[in-house]
């Protein structure tokens, strides 16, 4: 029941889900699957062993799981992703040191009109390296993608990983150094989002998304700050960028900036991941922005300590 | 048709009413704008209220025990509230106001 | 209309403009002129858009549309060459503009150091757009090399937003430490080591002995004979305020153009405003000061009285991921003691710096969560003796108390299956199917399942229900519009009739874009009260904006008939009184009720026959009981010391002074009074609106209590002596309460809401209660009539039906 009366483009994200650790296993906690019940038959009766599926697989590796094609792979749920016209996924572990949070899944649906781009960045060596990528049919973005490396500071992956934070950027084909630019534009990338992932063995690794405002990552982003040391002692996080189709930029734009958005534990649908420190999917009902049926979020660690909130809105 | 005049228009305030007796009960006059009057039932369909006696707005009138609120062009209940009431018609003409009587006693017989 | 000149579209004279436009827009003709092509924009927020953290229409302040709204004309891209003071005229490139008030706020321009090769292209300053995309072009060479001259606030933006682009970055600082003027050391080190980690080199004591190239920039030469590469140098060694107009107009100018503390020039019609603005000796490059500087210029141009002082200011950085403040003054000195935190391993730095038990600085770095705080502490100039020992450790340490465990967590926790009405059997699981039902309010929660429709106790549980589910949606709207026919809350709407002075109802409806065309039951009653309280000379009472009662001046019964309930001051009557009310039962046939007020109320009376039987009241003394109101309704009295032996005042004689003050008044809600002669309080006095009892030194009044749904006992408001007094003080609550409170909230509910502490704030200072006093008195000498006679004389007709079609049907 794809019922989509409105002319906004449909996302190249179609599917969330949240796997939790339970016994052993990882089980199904969350699920957005409005565009393929079937699908979601088939994923909430599952439950994954370390490294059996993608799900089980991210938590033995410790790392983002870019799937390109699910044919001939570990994945356990082809025949039913194949026919809600899922074509990728990214499998996102959340770790808390090198306790095993959650693992959210986003599934893609690419085609010839959907376009959009996954990376994963791993620092090696003082740079930080493409170790995956995915990036549907933008295939000359692709070729330029190859062998890409940055320097600490540098460019998006490079900054996300120097400053450690989830960082939302705006023409990225006009960042200098980011040297696909040429194929970036022609892709019609515009915004770029970096999300630095923890993982269990004490390093991070950057995971990009590039996002076309014809066919969008997310019609919206919001980063919120929930470091102690940014709002303090309490559960609650204070919203330090976003963009919105709908409403435009959504930081404080005054000057000083007052008293940006917060969210507080249990609240809304921030608030369930401040409350919960899991990931968190939602469809429909109370508490997302107007004009919105359905988000996802993503809770980001520091340490022991949820440090950020990353969400997106579809 | 049988237009009976039954008074002027500046005998009703602006966003007001008055009330007019007939052997179909009393019928509610509304003045909605400078020269816009309609003619309802003057009891609320839900407990009987004095409809003239509730705050006109638009062309609708709430009703001044629990707020129903109608429309003067259809009697029709608006929002979840289900009912009607009945609506006669009106006119002004060189500032007096007609009634259609016979309109009035036909849906009494 | 007065012509007004601006030069210089900034963040000053913006904000100055979207002052005055707020509060008077057709006080002046305004003419803007600005050297960059464009109007203004937040340019603190340059270094984001450098960074590609923002884009630039994200930080446009005002747009085009912005300037034609408000109109005013632009003249951007043009330069001033010259004023002509004489002829009070701005010379333009293009052409002359006449003034009569000159506004300059030509800002500042970026300080070259004047060292050779500083003119060579590619040397730029940071200030405005140019600036920024010059730095964005150079930085799409790859592997090109950018050299910041100045390790303050502005050139570590700088550098952090072209290191982001790419390029290789060293930052030139000539102290010891970066941003030595705001950061101690340490703070220094830990923010150098941020930026290495971002891959920006920091040399700090770097003297720049010469920019080399052929034609272009090459090179930076250091004293100690350093050579690094460059494809650009940015200056960010300070800014210079821009007084060239200002000098050539023979202003007085020092470092900068001066001015006093109302803005204004040494030329009376002249002010200036913004960063070239010098004033006491101190010149201002951080926004907060300019922006009080464009609040006093404002009000200064309006007539009114303001006065600019300087005050703390604080600094943070904008660069993702350093987390930095500073404030007030951190140099050591004698009698000066400091408090430090340190946490090496999530690079945590904390110092405050105390004198005479007050903060007067602050510096933290990677953890500034409580830096508003501190910077309050210091700005206040708090006693800080009592928490010393806890300071650093932030508010959330003081008070001893652990935080409050959080509510929303357990309902958060409960089972679906969890009963959370117990009256009607409702479990948890319901009240969430109802809000996926599109459930958003406590009310339609009850309508729905019936959950805290019964006896009630459970309404916080369900809230907190609601809260979990809804999140901020849910006290969103907690604070909800008016109505349907518009977005704005009631503190909106109030505010908006005083600051925009609308004095109709057509006018709120047109300039507050209301969605209908002339409202509807629930705003109107709202709206003719609050243009009444607050223009009672200027609006026209709206009797088709009031609820039957108020419009028929009795209260409606179910059957459609009325009940009439003449005024009895303090509850006293006399036998002649008495026998004209018992004559109107007689002769309408009312039941005939005493009331708890202390009233006889007449029921059943047909509305035709309202205004005969107010005019028979009326012969015999009586007016009007305003039984029907919101507004004064009954002053209850005991007997007081005329008859009581415990009496202590004159109850009955000050609660009749105080009804004939307050009678006839409109105010949110009904309003009643209590008078009781002694503590042992017969009147009831201490659950009224205002309660007042008597004792031996005085009169004890106390306010906001309640006895219907809720029941609240009043809390002390004040003692005093005399009757004079009291009736000040009553006086002036009641008009507080007209002039503050939303439509329909009791005062008890108001008072919860603002607070009784800010009431006695205002109702202490004797100035504020006289003038509340006399704005009540205005408004009385407006309303304060007998409407029963008012009606039997003007509006008798109304009362009648229009006509009689029954017989009509006869013949």
């Amino acid at each position: 029941m794809n019922i989509n009366a409105d002319p906004v483009p449909d996302t190249f994200v179609r599917v969330a889900e949240v796997w939790v650790p339970k016994e052993g296993r990882l089980v199904h906690a969350k699920g957005d699957y409005v565009h393929s019940p079937a699908f979601a038959e088939a994923s909430v009766a599952e439950s994954f062993a370390k490294g059996e599926g993608l799900p089980g697989k991210v938590w033995e590796s410790g790392k983002p799981i870019v799937l390109k094609e699910f044919d001939g792979s570990y994945f356990k749920r082809v025949e039913a992703a194949t026919e809600a016209g899922l074509t990728s996924a990214v499998a996102i572990p959340v770790f808390a040191e090198d306790t095993l949070k959650a693992v959210l899944v986003l599934f893609c649906s690419a085609d010839a009109d959907h376009m959009g781009a996954i990376e994963v960045w791993e620092y090696m060596q003082e740079r930080l390296t493409l170790v995956e990528g995915y990036y549907g049919s933008a295939k000359e973005f692709e070729a330029a993608s190859q062998d890409m490396v940055f320097s600490h500071g540098q460019g998006l992956p490079g900054g996300v990983w120097s400053a450690n934070t989830p960082i939302l950027k705006r023409d990225i084909a006009r960042l200098g150094s980011f040297m696909r630019s040429e194929q970036a534009a022609a892709a019609g990338f515009k915004i770029g989002l970096g999300l630095p992932i923890p993982t269990p063995d004490d390093n991070v690794v950057v995971l990009t998304l590039l996002s076309a405002p014809n066919t969008p990552i997310a019609h919206r982003f919001e980063i919120w700050d929930a470091r102690p040391e940014c709002v303090g002692a309490t559960r609650q996080a204070q919203l330090i960028d976003g963009l919105c189709e709908r409403e435009g930029a959504l930081w404080a734009q005054q000057n000083p900036p007052v008293d940006p958005p917060m969210a507080h534990a249990w609240k809304g649908p921030i608030g369930q991941v401040l409350g919960t420190g899991l990931p968190y999917v939602q469809r429909e009902g109370a508490g997302l922005p107007a004009g919105y049926t359905s988000m996802f979020a993503l809770p980001i660690y520091r340490e022991a300590d949820l440090a950020y909130v990353v969400a997106c809105y579809l | 048709m049988s237009w009976i005049d039954i008074g002027t228009l500046n005998d009703i305030p602006l966003r007001g009413s008055r009330i007019v007796k007939t052997e179909a009960g009393c019928i509610a006059l509304f003045r909605t704008a400078e020269t816009e009057v309609f003619a309802t039932s003057n009891t609320c369909a839900h407990k009987k209220g004095p409809l003239s006696e509730g705050i006109v707005h638009d062309r609708k009138v709430t009703c001044p025990l629990h707020n129903w609120v109608f429309s003067l062009e259809t009697g029709e209940a608006q929002g979840a509230d289900k009912g009607r009431i009945a609506t006669y018609p009106v006119k002004v003409q060189d500032g007096r106001l007609l009634l259609d009587l016979d309109a009035v006693l036909a849906k009494v017989a | 209309m007065q012509k007004m000149v601006i030069i210089g579209a900034g963040m000053a004279s913006g904000r100055m403009l979207e002052h005055i436009h707020e509060s008077d827009p057709d006080a002046f003709d305004v003419t803007i002129f600005n050297a960059e092509p464009r109007g203004n924009y937040n340019r603190i927020m340059l270094s984001p858009v450098l960074a590609g953290d923002r884009s630039f229409e994200e930080i446009v302040t005002h747009d085009d549309n912005w300037y034609a709204d408000n109109n005013i004309t632009t003249r951007f891209g043009e330069r001033v060459t010259g004023v002509d003071r004489e002829r009070k005229v701005v010379i333009g490139e293009k052409g002359e503009v006449p003034y009569d008030k000159l506004i300059l706020a030509t800002g500042s321009s970026p300080f070259i150091i004047p060292i050779p090769g500083h003119d060579l292209p590619g040397v730029v300053g940071y200030r405005d757009l140019e600036d920024t995309d010059a730095m964005i072009d150079a930085s799409a060479i790859r592997g090109s090399s950018a050299v910041v001259i100045g390790g303050g606030l502005l050139g570590l933006e700088a550098a952090a937003g072209l290191r982001m682009r790419g390029m290789e970055v060293t930052v030139l600082h000539i102290a010891g430490h970066l941003m030595d003027r705001q950061l101690d050391e340490t703070a220094g080190y830990l923010l150098k080591l941020d930026l290495e980690k971002r891959g920006i080199k920091v040399i700090t004591e770097a003297n720049t002995k010469e920019i080399i190239g052929n034609g272009k920039v090459e090179k930076v030469l250091l004293d100690d004979g350093t050579e690094l590469a460059a494809d650009i140098v940015v200056m960010a060694a300070g800014i210079r305020p821009a007084v060239q107009v200002g000098r050539d107009a023979g202003l007085d100018v020092g470092r900068a153009i001066k001015v006093n503390a109302q803005m204004c020039t040494s030329d009376p019609d002249i002010f200036a405003v913004g960063e070239c603005v010098e004033f006491n000796e101190n010149i201002f490059g951080l926004v907060a000061p300019l922006y009080d500087q464009a609040k006093v210029l404002a009000n200064t141009l309006l007539g009114k009285e303001d006065v600019f002082t300087v005050r703390e200011l604080s600094t943070k950085l904008k660069v993702t991921g350093c987390d930095l403040f500073s404030a007030g003054d951190f140099a050591e000195g004698e009698g000066r003691e400091d408090i430090v935190f340190r946490d090496p391993k999530r690079r945590v730095y904390k110092r405050l710096i105390i004198e005479n038990d007050r903060l007067i600085g602050a510096v933290m770095y990677g953890d500034t969560a409580d830096s508003n705080w501190f910077f309050g502490l210091i700005k206040d100039g708090t006693d800080i003796e009592e928490m010393r020992e806890t300071l650093i450790f932030g508010p959330s340490f003081q008070g001893g108390g652990a935080a409050a465990s959080d509510p929303l967590a357990a309902v958060a926790a409960l089972p679906l299956e969890a009963e959370i009405c117990g009256c009607n059997g409702v479990c948890k699981g319901d009240i969430i199917k109802a809000i996926e039902g599109g459930v958003t309010t406590l009310d339609d929660v009850r309508t729905k399942t019936k959950a805290s429709a019964s006896c009630g106790t459970c309404t916080g549980l369900v809230e907190q229900v609601l809260a979990v589910s809804l999140g901020d949606d849910f006290e969103i709207k907690a604070e909800k519009p008016v109505c349907k026919c518009t977005d704005l809350t009631h503190e909106d709407v109030r505010r908006l009739i005083k600051a925009q002075e609308l004095k109709t109802q057509p006018a709120v409806w047109q300039e507050l874009a209301w969605k209908t065309p002339n409202g509807c039951h629930v705003c109107r009653p709202a709206i003719n009260f609050y243009l009444l309280s607050d223009w009672p000379l200027d609006y026209q009472d709206d009797l088709q904006s009031r609820f039957v009662n108020e419009r028929n001046h009795a209260n409606i019964q179910k059957d459609g008939t009325y009940s009439v309930m003449p005024r009895m001051w303090g509850g006293m009557t006399t036998p002649d009184e008495l026998i004209a009310v018992a004559n109107a039962a007689k002769k309408f046939d009312a039941a005939v009720k005493v009331t708890g007020g202390q009233r006889i109320d007449l029921l059943g009376i047909k509305k035709e026959d309202l205004p005969e039987i107010w005019s028979d009241l009326n012969n015999a003394g009586m007016v009007s009981g305003h039984g029907y109101t919101k507004g004064l309704r009954t002053v209850k009295t005991c007997v007081g010391t005329d008859w009581c032996r415990f009496g202590t005042q004159d109850s009955t004689g000050l609660g009749i002074k105080l009804e004939k003050k307050l009678w006839g008044s409109w105010t949110p809600h009904k309003v009643k009074l209590g008078v009781s002669g002694c503590p042992r309080n017969c009147a009831e006095a201490t659950c009224k609106d205002v309660g007042i009892i008597c004792v031996d030194s005085g009169y004890q009044i106390s306010v906001a209590g309640a006895a219907g749904m809720d029941v609240k006992m009043t809390e002390s408001l004040v003692d005093v002596a005399t009757e004079a007094e009291v009736e000040e003080w009553v006086t002036a609550f009641v008009q507080l309460y007209r002039e503050n409170a939303k439509y329909l909230d009791r005062a008890y509910k108001w008072v919860a809401k603002v607070g009784l502490d800010w009431v006695k704030e205002e109702l202490s200072d004797p100035d504020t209660r006289k003038a509340l006093v006399e704005r009540f008195d205005i408004s009385q000498s407006v309303y304060q009539k007998d409407p029963w006679a008012d009606h039997v004389s003007n509006r008798a007709e109304q009362y009648k039906h229009l006509a009689d079609l029954t017989l009509e049907a006869v013949t």
